[in-house]
């Protein structure tokens, strides 16, 4: 079908709710805009339907405009939807939105990293993921930020400054987190100690891709991939890992992944759902 | 640009205020574990009796037409912890029997009369052993349901098993069995299923007009309240919901099977439908849709009608003999009749009936073409944060790349 109709994507994630507004037909994609928010012990359901609101507003449309609201993530939060995608199944599509040759993704997330093989249509073929543990996550590299006094927006871009990275003894969050205080006490500079968790989480990041034989393009998304010194990181241990870092790739959009892969799953079914109801006349 | 004109009034809480409180109400009487209803009910009038029955079916007639209220003890779920009952059982059997010893030994049941264990497994059976060891109720009876479906050596035999429980019963209040009284019973149960049946009916081309966990709790709250009153309660609920109420979303349809005995705690239930799944059939409380269709209640024999009802219009189970007409046919036939878009296999750990017949159940559906998953469970399990990711798996695979 190519008719462009409206859809939107909603991510609601453990710290931030994503939303794209998305122009769909079977042959063309576009972003219309886009919107990120933190909860910050707000009401995610409330938070959801604002985010929801305020694209519209901002985009002049209403509800009834929308073809299909598909969430991902904690989709019971979003009140309006027409359907629910689960999150590897929506950072897939997002991420060959991103890069359309893309093999693999790693989603990043706060809570949990997921490395994702996918095909050429966005089909998850197989995937690895961490633990509960929350020391894979990026909840993880907030708290420590917390610690140490950084906006979460510098923690990269302090990362870069590191020349002796000093990585946690353990790979418990909260055994990481006392090692932090410790070095803290010992003087370590603040730009090594990032280092060591960003190298400790990239760690992790290795042995999952090296756990599906990944050779191919591997896009990085989730809220982590925003992090520059994140990303550089995970090309370092890459390098070191045999891996080419070239494949590695992160985009400014790589946190809307999610939200981007949900918008596009929505107009695929809408226009699905649309030609079985005129199959079935 | 193409507009959506639908009006979104789905959202979670959306529903007429009359369902919500019927809902609300028959969940209370669900999960209440002392069975303050049943106890009232019993507390009203002279000679009447409380008879505790284990999953999966009971002919409940039987005791509505002696003055008796037949209650389901589906276990303790995970609304009971369990202190004393994991010195009765060991670790590798499965949950409900720990919870229903607990419940027993705890009081829950004080004012029951006797207590039925239909036959499903050994763990039952010996559930029925520790009852009557400790001397719980005024009987502990273990009813053996025939596995020959001949009326004269199964049927036979059935009535006399039937008539068993009716003389221990009789012993307690008195009361005769008449056959005027119970094909009376049997019309007022023959009503309830047909009203269940209906609400199924509309769940299957509707599904968004009353939750999976909402049918849960209807069906339920009927274990442990008179059938009279729970006939009015699926009456209004059926008015509710002919009414054109809600949005569809986009979700699979899905048919849950092997949850027959052991529940799943209802979190579980919400978790499918949360994950992108519409329960279209389920055999949560099988016992309460056991025979398909009426059992007759105009013959001068209605033992021998609930028994003919029994050996013929049986639905399938894993405790049922199956030779002849195989429960794995009869599930696709299900599944097609439902036109679900695929099927979850939930057994509870440990379950050996339910698991013993997975292999089957997968191997027919392959052949068939629809497609499946697996997963086991416990009553009080806490964490479904992985059986969300296979649904949810399950579910986009269907919508996407079906």
């Amino acid at each position: 079908m190519n008719e462009s109709i409206y859809t939107m994507g909603i991510d609601v994630g453990s710290s931030y709710i994503k939303t794209v507004l998305m122009n769909y037909s079977d042959t063309a994609i576009q972003i219309l805009d886009k919107h990120i928010e933190k909860i910050r012990k707000r009401n995610p359901a409330t938070v959801a339907e604002e985010s929801i609101n305020y694209l519209l507003e901002k985009n002049k449309l209403t509800h009834e405009h929308i073809a299909y609201l598909a969430s991902t993530g904690e989709g019971e939060m979003v009140a309006r939807k027409k359907g629910h995608f689960y999150s590897m199944t929506t950072h897939a599509r997002g991420a060959l939105y991103l890069y359309p040759t893309a093999d693999y993704v790693v989603d990043m997330g706060a809570l949990y990293v997921k490395a994702i093989k996918i095909d050429h249509q966005g089909k998850v073929m197989d995937y690895k993921m961490t633990g509960q543990c929350a020391s894979g996550s990026g909840q993880f590299i907030e708290n420590i930020s917390r610690y140490l006094g950084l906006a979460i927006s510098e923690v990269g871009d302090m990362s870069l400054k590191s020349t002796h990275p000093e990585t946690p003894s353990g790979i418990c969050a909260v055994l990481a987190e006392t090692d932090v205080i410790n070095m803290v006490s010992r003087g370590i500079s603040t730009p090594d100690i990032v280092k060591g968790i960003h190298i400790s989480i990239s760690n992790r990041v290795i042995k999952l891709l090296n756990s599906l034989n990944a050779n191919g393009t591997i896009v990085l998304t989730g809220g982590m991939a925003s992090n520059t010194g994140m990303v550089q990181t995970v090309k370092e241990l890459a390098e070191k890992a045999n891996m080419n870092p070239e494949n590695i790739v992160a985009f400014d959009d790589s946190i809307f992944a999610g939200a981007i892969g949900a918008a596009i799953w929505g107009g695929f079914r809408h226009n699905k759902l649309k030609l079985k109801a005129m199959a079935e006349k | 640009m193409l507009m959506n004109n639908n009006v979104r009034n789905s959202q979670p809480g959306f529903k007429m205020s009359k369902l919500k409180e019927l809902t609300d109400k028959c969940e209370h009487l669900a999960f209440d574990l002392n069975f303050n209803a049943a106890k009232k009910w019993k507390a009203e009038k002279e000679n009447r009796v409380l008879v505790g029955y284990m999953p999966i079916y009971f002919p409940r007639e039987i005791i509505h037409a002696v003055d008796g209220l037949p209650v389901g003890i589906m276990g303790g779920g995970d609304r009971k912890q369990i202190v004393i009952g994991d010195a009765y059982y060991q670790s590798y059997i499965c949950h409900i029997p720990r919870g229903i010893i607990e419940m027993a030994l705890s009081g829950h049941f004080t004012n029951f009369d006797g207590f039925v264990f239909p036959a499903i497994c050994d763990v039952i059976r010996n559930l029925s052993g520790m009852f009557q060891m400790s001397n719980i109720g005024k009987f502990a009876k273990y009813i053996d349901f025939p596995q020959d479906f001949n009326s004269d050596i199964g049927g036979e035999f059935y009535i006399q098993e039937m008539n068993s429980v009716l003389s221990k019963i009789k012993e307690i209040n008195e009361v005769e069995l008449t056959t005027e009284r119970l094909n009376h019973s049997i019309g007022l149960y023959n009503k309830n299923r047909q009203l269940i049946e209906e609400i199924y009916d509309i769940k299957q081309a509707f599904p968004w007009r009353l939750t999976a966990v909402e049918t849960y709790h209807i069906v339920r709250a009927g274990m442990v309240i008179p059938v009279e009153e729970h006939n009015r309660i699926l009456e209004e609920v059926l008015y509710e919901i002919r009414q054109d109420i809600g949005e569809p979303l986009d979700k699979i349809k899905v048919v849950i099977t092997g949850a027959f005995c052991e529940q799943p705690p209802v979190s579980l239930i919400k978790t499918i439908e949360l994950a992108g799944c519409y329960i279209v059939d389920d055999d949560f409380m099988l016992g309460s849709r056991w025979i398909q269709g009426d059992v007759d209640n105009t013959t001068d024999n209605p033992l021998k009608a609930l028994s003919e009802a029994y050996l013929n219009f049986s639905t399938f189970s894993s405790s049922v003999y199956d030779i002849g007409n195989p429960k794995s046919k009869r599930l696709i036939n299900l599944i097609k009749r439902r036109e679900a878009d695929g099927v979850i296999f939930a057994a509870p750990s440990f379950c050996d009936p339910a698991l013993l017949d997975n292999p089957t159940y997968n191997k027919e559906c392959d052949k068939a073409g629809i497609r499946y998953i697996n997963f086991q469970y416990h009553e009080n399990i806490g964490q479904f944060k992985v059986i969300k990711e296979q649904v949810g798996a399950f579910s986009d695979s269907i919508k996407l790349w079906a």
